[in-house]
């Protein structure tokens, strides 16, 4: 498929959910929006070479964040958004020099128990965060004084930021950049012996998956006006693994695919309610053994090396 | 003459082991220094101490007069000390002028401020590519797969990529390993011209000895860890340590 169709056909898929015009279809279309920027987020740090698990735990900051700026200060989400996304961008690029000198399945393990201490922080402080019975009364976006409190309204705002992190990531991979990244990737000691700051390139890729994942968790809090621990539980991150494995690694559309099945999945097996993990397990083995390059590779032709 | 590289009392111990031991040497600027020494020898220790991925156990490292003793690869790179490798280290999936290109790309935007200072001024260094390729010898191969290139002309890339970063002063670790003897005359000619036509001063460890007669200006003896005998091709062929340290080993002193 050319360039063009994809986008076209991308297009076409984000406006089904109003020619179907079903508040059910969209909140599943707005659920995959929502996972989009973080997918992205860790599709970048995967093409560094580095399994993060963290990504939930940048969610929850960006969506508690967000949603207690709004609740006891007042602030505008439309600032409370962008600000929570911050917060996650900023904690990520001061734990980011510890982390990253740590490599492969401890580098997992690192971020796994960052991940789950930043969760057990949300249950616990009550007093801030509302612990396991949630936080509630998150106000609802307001734009130019005008409320947003239905469901394609989210949607929208969805769109624009899975659109926007989206641009980013395809501006990282097609620029220098990207050539920075994948060198680092595949030959480390070579791109050191010619100068390159490793550590700084990973941490530039660890605030900016964090920044993703803050604006997917701030919009969440927007758009379900309540928020508990455990929507940023460990589950999330195999889910984001999962969608860049299914959608491909090797671009900024694989997590985009990825996300468009894989959100949706366990609704439309909501009817095999007792086979759905069964089923989920054997097409992510189908998809692996047969498809490894994910499905993005499928729709792309491979661009030339230069 | 300039000390470009001195090198003071390094020494490096592994647990017990001392794989270098209180060895000090200079190299000016414009020299070419060889580094030879029975396997075993700590050469590669050696090397690898100088070009930062060990760091030294006690003595110093000066560049330019900079203390770089324990820095990192990377920022020694950025110092103006470049690196090949002994075994071929290229992108392999990507053509030569990739390849030459991203060496440019890595070694100016080290990090991502110098990136994007560095896009106000594009295409800083497009000119050096094709001179580059030239100077090796690579442009009739540019738009090959570097995967795909021949064993020898790998290693020249490598050597190419190094110079994409304008070092004052190159590491070379076994530039002769894995060639044929006309690849390494024809290495042996462009460490040459190298410093003839280029003035990069040049540090390297090899096991080749025509080679290494051939290019260097002094030569550094080392065996179990220690500096043994240090001077002209010459003068280090007749040292008595030096042929007893290689009695036994089938080397030939050309």
């Amino acid at each position: 498929m050319k360039p063009l169709h994809i986008f076209l056909a991308i297009v076409l898929l984000a406006l089904v959910p109003w020619l179907l015009d079903s508040q059910y279809v969209f909140h599943i279309a707005t659920m995959i929006a929502i996972m989009v920027p973080m997918a992205l987020g860790m599709n970048l740090m995967l093409r560094i070479g580095q399994l993060t698990m963290a990504m939930p735990a940048f969610m929850g900051i960006g969506a508690y964040g967000s949603a207690l700026l709004a609740i006891r200060l007042e602030v505008p989400p439309l600032l409370a958004l962008p600000a929570g996304a911050l917060m996650a961008g900023v904690l990520a690029a001061a734990v980011g020099p510890v982390f990253l000198r740590i490599k492969g399945v401890y580098f997992v393990l690192l971020t796994y128990a960052f991940g789950q201490i930043i969760n057990l922080v949300f249950q616990e402080w009550t007093g801030l965060f509302g612990g396991n019975n949630g936080l509630y009364g998150i106000p609802k976006f307001s734009l130019f004084g005008l409320r947003l409190t239905a469901t394609p309204q989210y949607y929208l705002m969805g769109l624009l930021l899975a659109a926007l992190v989206y641009l980013a990531v395809r501006a990282i991979e097609r620029s220098d950049i990207g050539a920075i990244f994948q060198s680092l990737n595949e030959n480390e000691m070579l791109s050191r012996a010619i100068g390159s700051n490793a550590m700084a390139w990973r941490i530039a890729a660890f605030t900016f998956s964090a920044l993703a994942a803050g604006l997917s968790g701030g919009l969440y809090a927007f758009y379900i006006g309540f928020l508990s621990p455990d929507a940023f539980g460990f589950r999330l991150s195999v889910d984001l693994i999962v969608i860049n494995a299914v959608g491909g690694v090797h671009s900024a559309l694989g997590p985009v695919l990825g996300a468009i099945l894989m959100v949706p999945l366990p609704e439309m097996l909501r009817d095999a309610r007792q086979y759905q993990l069964l089923i989920y397990g054997l097409s992510l083995m189908v998809f692996l053994i047969f498809i490894r390059k994910g499905l993005a590779s499928l729709i792309q032709r491979p661009r030339s090396a230069a | 003459m300039e000390t470009l590289l001195d090198v003071k009392n390094l020494t490096r111990r592994f647990g017990g082991l001392t794989a270098v031991s209180d060895v000090s040497f200079s190299v000016a600027k414009g020299e070419i220094f060889g580094i030879i020494g029975p396997n075993g020898a700590g050469k590669t220790t050696l090397f690898n101490v100088i070009a930062g991925h060990f760091k030294p156990s006690s003595g110093s490292v000066h560049l330019a007069g900079q203390d770089i003793s324990g820095h990192a690869s990377d920022a020694i790179a950025r110092r103006g000390m470049a690196r090949t490798f002994q075994s071929v280290h290229v992108f392999s999936e990507h053509s030569t002028q990739e390849n030459l290109r991203r060496a440019h790309v890595i070694g100016r935007s080290h990090n991502p401020l110098a990136y994007f200072a560095r896009l106000a001024r594009p295409c800083f260094g497009c000119t050096q590519l094709p001179l580059v390729a030239q100077f090796v010898g690579l442009t009739d191969h540019l738009q090959s797969p570097a995967g795909s290139l021949a064993y020898g002309l790998q290693k020249v890339l490598g050597i190419g990529m190094a110079m994409m970063v304008s070092p004052q002063l190159l590491l070379m670790d076994e530039p002769a390993a894995g060639l044929n003897p006309s690849e390494k005359k024809a290495a042996g000619v462009l460490i040459r011209r190298l410093r003839d036509e280029l003035g990069i001063t040049i540090l390297l460890v090899e096991h080749d000895m025509p080679l290494v007669m051939g290019v260097c200006d002094r030569i550094l003896v080392i065996n179990r860890g220690k500096p043994i005998a240090l001077g002209t091709p010459g003068e280090v062929k007749s040292d008595k340590s030096v042929i007893e340290a290689y009695l036994g080993e089938d080397y030939e002193f050309a």
